[in-house]
């Protein structure tokens, strides 16, 4: 680690202000991944600009019926939110099945938006990564391969994106609220992460001078039909091989709408709107599910440690799109997979 | 009430519990000032330039490098517990890289964080060459090593002879891979030299008086100017039993800026500073007759060692004396040289890998003659040692197979694959022995009666979070006759009397036996006292009538009785002292074989679509001899079993093929198991009193159970799915 400059921002103008004057500073909030970072070098702000204390921190309902989250409001406080139990269940459980009780009462919902790969490489600063250090190389693509990225890939990062929490934002379609010294904007879920392409060292669109500042949920929150299903080495506390967020409307024994999000595949939580439309109108059976998986994976690629996940991958979403069918999603509390 | 064998709670657990304990790291030392190291970003090469200008512009007391720091003395040859050298190749001593994460340079500031950022300064530029890693091309290029702990090979019989003419056989190749302790306390040195040139050192070890004679030879420091203290272990597992680089790195640079030094390693550095449990591939083939008794054992393993030094994981050991075989036992160890730091043991060094080959093999054997596994091994079960001939002193092998048995229900397992089922899920079940050598090492003890009754036992063992104070507290209280809770013990310091090193599960069984001869010793000259002393109110009888309990002695057949308190009053003496000096022959000379036993029992659950394994229940049935506190070795066993879950399903040190170093370095990465993944542990203690084992009757306890976990849990995933894995750990694409 080395030294830094620390500055505590009071507002969120005064927050933007500081980072656009600061070149290298970052964000600081709970700090439950760049402390771990900064230890390990792979991260060296000159700065941390503390916003752990800006007033960002409550849940309220919106007048389109939906939620606004705030950036600060801790995991473990969203997850057990009445609110987001009763109408964005889905949301609760991905936000369980991360980290663990200590982590989640120190993260916050914007930061875990931020987080960073786990690819071990990219944590090695010995080893060549794209995404530490531009250009270096990428020595997962020929290594040690197993937890990382099946689709989407490039040829300069296969690393994948390690929140749960974003998994069931991705399905519920969830808008992130920004402040930049430029003013304020809104960005869909889908187009917040990107993909490696070119330049695996940005995880994001978010420009450098811009704070996240809240999560906005749309009314609809498929209360009723869900899953999150979480695939890893052990029961609790390990980042996902594979995991699948769905959220179904059924109605007459057909599938209205079908949500469909995949973590632990890709750099981004794994959308794909041609699985989810074949889904649509569809009896809810297996044989249907398993059309819709096929088609989730038809463009995955193994490096090898990791081809498994295709398979593990298509079978998750067939276990996930029962789970949420027949109304009994995965337990986070009971761990057993059923 | 006797104190042995009372299910008595850790003396030390609300110190521990409510942050009271004093850990190394957590010891703070008036003017210490800190050591940051700086690693070798390559696996092979040499230094070709080194920069440390602008860390020395740091503000810094002192940079170290091979160029500055004061050579050392070798190591001792050939590696011994008395001269328990982590490592033979020193550190800071030369320009070569011998492997990743080699400590090549250390600066010394006055706060850890000016320390930290002064070693991200220093520049390194490396001729780099291509590391060996241990894989299958480099396996080929194995060696004969050098005799370390046991004998390389071993051979009783004619074991070929005997697999060849059998009705049965097996021949299967089983795969360990690296692992590391990732104890939780991460391990730390504190180094004070005094003026006149004695060394003072709080250190995380399991061996005090081999680190102080290791430290003495290496550092060519007089024995007697050393004095280390370790008063609780926050775990060690084997990875603290013998001296690292750090601890001498620490004592060199305290000299050097004249200043205590404090050292605590990082997790990610505890992967390269300190040594790990070697990857190994085994090749077994077995022959039995129809009827399951074995005709021969073959048993042969090839592990990593680092390029400078030939240590070796002794996997086979465990099948020379598990079970008979009528034909003979033939086991040998090779080792390739590669790019690593120097293995070491680690909970259950050589039985835990070997077992997982033997008893996955005898699992095989069981299928191909269609013989239960539990009678496959009360048909091969042997009551003398097929390797030294000797008889066992105490071998309950029987019992924890029949007595494990019934308490697991195995009577009603259904033996075909894939024959179990709850919903989606494969139920299975599955069985492995264990056999785990025990050992006779020397101790000293002393013990004091005070005049309020209290006594003090001191000893320079160990307490690794095992409850070594409290196991003590029980054997002096019973000897003495006094309640527990009226005795203090003391360990972790070479100023006390020296006991040997805690690990092989022998701190209860010998440091044990120390305690209790001197506890005797002191229990009798208090007899003495009360027959001969001053006033003496035992005024007829021997010792032999004259009993003690709750810190009063009485003479038999009298109303007569004094307290000790009393006894020494009368006396004008302040306290009583005695010491013992416990010198057993070792095992292998004694007249019988000693070990410890067991049988484990495994249900687990397959979800055969996802090839996840979780682990239902599990019964452990052990033979280690006298059990002296029934709550701490139940707990010793509980951590054993889960020790033995990570080996099978989760733990894994990766090398990256290329770059030869090791990946993932932290508990995110290398994964041991949660509560989550734990149920319910049932364990049974089977054994009886061994007295070659011990005076106490104790046979190790804590590294047979973790010994056989793996193959119970690996025949049980074969029971549930057909599949056979043969190298661990059973991750879950194997069973897709």
């Amino acid at each position: 680690m080395i030294n830094f400059q620390y500055a505590r921002a009071v507002s969120v103008s005064e927050a933007v202000r500081l980072m656009a004057g600061t070149p290298g500073a970052k964000f600081i909030a709970g700090g439950t991944n760049l402390v771990d970072l900064m230890k390990m070098d792979v991260e060296r702000p000159t700065a941390l600009i503390d916003v752990s204390r800006l007033p960002l921190d409550t849940v309220e309902e919106t007048p389109g019926g939906g939620l606004h989250i705030g950036a600060l409001v801790r995991n473990s406080d969203l997850a057990y939110h009445p609110l987001v139990e009763r109408r964005y269940p889905v949301l609760s459980s991905a936000l369980l099945a991360g980290a663990s009780q200590q982590l989640r009462n120190m993260a916050s919902i914007g930061g875990n938006l931020l987080q960073r790969t786990r690819c071990a490489y990219f944590y090695d600063v010995a080893t060549p990564c794209n995404k530490r250090e531009a250009g270096s190389g990428c020595s997962a693509l020929g290594g040690l391969n197993r937890m990382n990225a099946i689709l989407g890939t490039s040829d300069n990062c296969i690393a994948v994106h390690p929140s749960d929490m974003c998994v069931a934002l991705a399905a519920l379609e969830a808008k992130v609220h920004v402040t930049g010294t430029r003013g304020e904007r809104v960005i869909a879920f889908a187009d917040f992460h990107r993909l490696p392409e070119a330049e695996p060292q940005r995880d994001n669109n978010l420009a450098a001078d811009e704070l996240v500042t809240g999560i906005e949920l749309p009314q609809r929150g498929f209360e009723t039909h869900y899953s999150y299903l979480k695939i890893r080495d052990r029961s609790s506390y390990a980042f996902a091989l594979v995991s699948v967020a769905v959220c179904l409307e059924l109605g007459g024994g057909r599938i209205r709408e079908a949500r469909l999000a995949l973590g632990g595949v890709a750099h981004k939580p794994w959308r794909d709107a041609g699985a989810e439309a074949a889904l649509s109108g569809q009896s809810a059976n297996e044989a249907t599910f398993m059309r819709a998986a096929a088609l989730v994976l038809s463009k995955a690629k193994g490096f090898g440690h990791n081809t498994f996940k295709i398979d593990l991958a298509r079978r998750a979403v067939v276990r996930a799109l029962s789970q949420a069918a027949g109304g009994t999603p995965q337990s986070q509390s009971n761990k057993k997979i059923a | 009430m006797s104190a042995i064998g009372q299910p008595i709670s850790r003396t030390d657990g609300s110190l521990k519990v409510t942050g009271r304990a004093r850990y190394t790291g957590d010891i703070r030392v008036s003017g210490a000032v800190h050591a940051a190291l700086v690693q070798s970003t390559i696996a092979s090469g040499r230094i070709a330039s080194i920069d440390t200008s602008a860390a020395e512009e740091a503000g810094v007391l002192g940079v170290f490098s091979y160029r500055n720091l004061p050579r050392m003395n070798p190591t001792p040859k050939p590696w011994s517990h008395l001269h328990p050298h982590g490592q033979g190749y020193l550190p800071l001593q030369d320009d070569k890289i011998h492997y990743a994460g080699q400590p090549i340079a250390m600066v010394v500031a006055s706060k850890l964080d000016q320390a930290v950022q002064a070693a991200t300064l220093i520049k390194v530029h490396y001729e780099v060459a291509q590391p060996v890693v241990f894989d299958a091309d480099t396996t080929r290029a194995a060696i004969d090593p050098p005799q370390f702990l046991w004998p390389v090979a071993s051979s009783v019989g004619d074991a070929d002879k005997g697999i060849a003419a059998a009705a049965v056989k097996i021949a299967e190749t089983y795969a360990t891979p690296d692992r590391h302790h990732n104890q939780m306390e991460p391990h730390a040195t504190t180094a004070m030299w005094d003026a006149d040139g004695s060394l003072t050192l709080y250190d995380t070890t399991q061996h005090l008086y081999g680190a102080r004679e290791l430290i003495a030879m290496v550092l060519g420091i007089p024995v007697d100017k050393i004095t280390i203290m370790c008063e609780f272990l926050g775990g060690g597992f084997g990875g603290k039993a013998y001296v690292w680089p750090h601890t001498l790195l620490a004592i060199l640079a305290a000299k050097a800026v004249r200043r205590p030094v404090r050292l605590q390693l990082t997790r990610a550095q505890m992967y390269s500073m300190v040594g790990h449990q070697a990857a190994t591939i085994q090749t077994i083939a077995l022959g039995a007759d129809n009827g399951g008794k074995l005709t021969g054992i073959r048993h042969e393993s090839i592990s990593p060692a680092p390029v400078f030094d030939n240590y070796i994981e002794y996997a086979a050991l465990s099948s020379r004396s598990l079970w008979a075989a009528s034909g003979g036992i033939a086991t040998n160890h090779k080792i390739v040289h590669v790019n690593r730091n120097t293995p070491t043991a680690m909970r259950s060094p050589h039985e835990a890998l070997g077992h997982f080959a033997l008893e996955s093999a005898m699992d095989e054997l069981a299928y191909a003659t269609g013989i239960d596994p539990i009678e496959l091994r009360l048909v091969n079960d042997t009551a003398t040692d097929p390797h030294s001939g000797r008889p066992f002193s105490t071998r309950a092998m029987r019992k924890c197979l029949i007595e494990g048995a019934a308490r697991f229900g195995w009577e009603s397992r259904s033996p075909t694959p894939r024959s179990m089922r709850e919903g989606r899920h494969l139920i299975s079940e599955g069985t492995a022995a264990e056999i785990y050598t025990h050992w006779r090492w020397p101790a000293k003890a002393r013990v004091t009666i005070n005049g309020d009754g209290s006594a003090l036992v001191e000893t320079g063992s160990h307490d690794l979070g095992t409850g070594t104070y409290t196991v003590m507290r029980q054997v002096a209280a019973d000897t003495l006759g006094v309640a527990p809770e009226k005795v203090t013990v003391r360990l972790g310091d070479t100023r006390l009397p020296p006991s040997h090193a805690s690990i092989g599960s022998a701190t209860m069984a010998n440091a044990g036996a120390s305690v209790l001869l001197a506890a005797e010793s002191a229990r009798d000259k208090a007899i003495r006292l009360a027959l001969t002393g001053r006033d003496a109110p035992f005024t007829r009888g021997q010792g032999a009538d004259i009993r003690v309990a709750e810190g009063t002695l009485t003479l038999a057949h009298s109303n007569v009785s004094i307290s000790y308190g009393d006894l020494l009053a009368r006396n004008g003496l302040p306290n009583l002292v005695a010491e013992a000096d416990y010198d057993p022959v070792p095992e292998h000379e004694g007249p019988k074989a000693i070990f410890s036993f067991s049988a484990v029992f495994a249900e687990v659950r397959v979800d055969p679509e996802l090839g996840i394994v979780r682990l239902n229940r599990f019964v452990g049935a052990y033979d280690a001899g006298r059990i002296i506190n029934p709550k701490t070795a139940r707990s010793q066993a509980i951590g054993g079993i889960i020790w033995g879950v990570g080996q099978v399903l989760l733990e894994q040190s990766e090398t990256d093929p290329t770059l030869g170093r090791f990946l993932n370095r932290n508990y995110s990465g290398y994964l041991v198991p949660t509560n989550a993944d734990i149920p319910e542990l049932d364990i049974l203690f089977v054994g009886d009193f061994d007295e070659e084992a011990s005076p106490l009757g104790a046979k190790g306890l804590g590294e047979l159970t973790a010994v056989s976990v793996a193959p119970a849990i690996a025949n049980a995933v074969f029971h549930a799915t057909g599949k056979r894995i043969r190298r661990l750990p059973i991750s879950l694409e194997k069973l897709m």
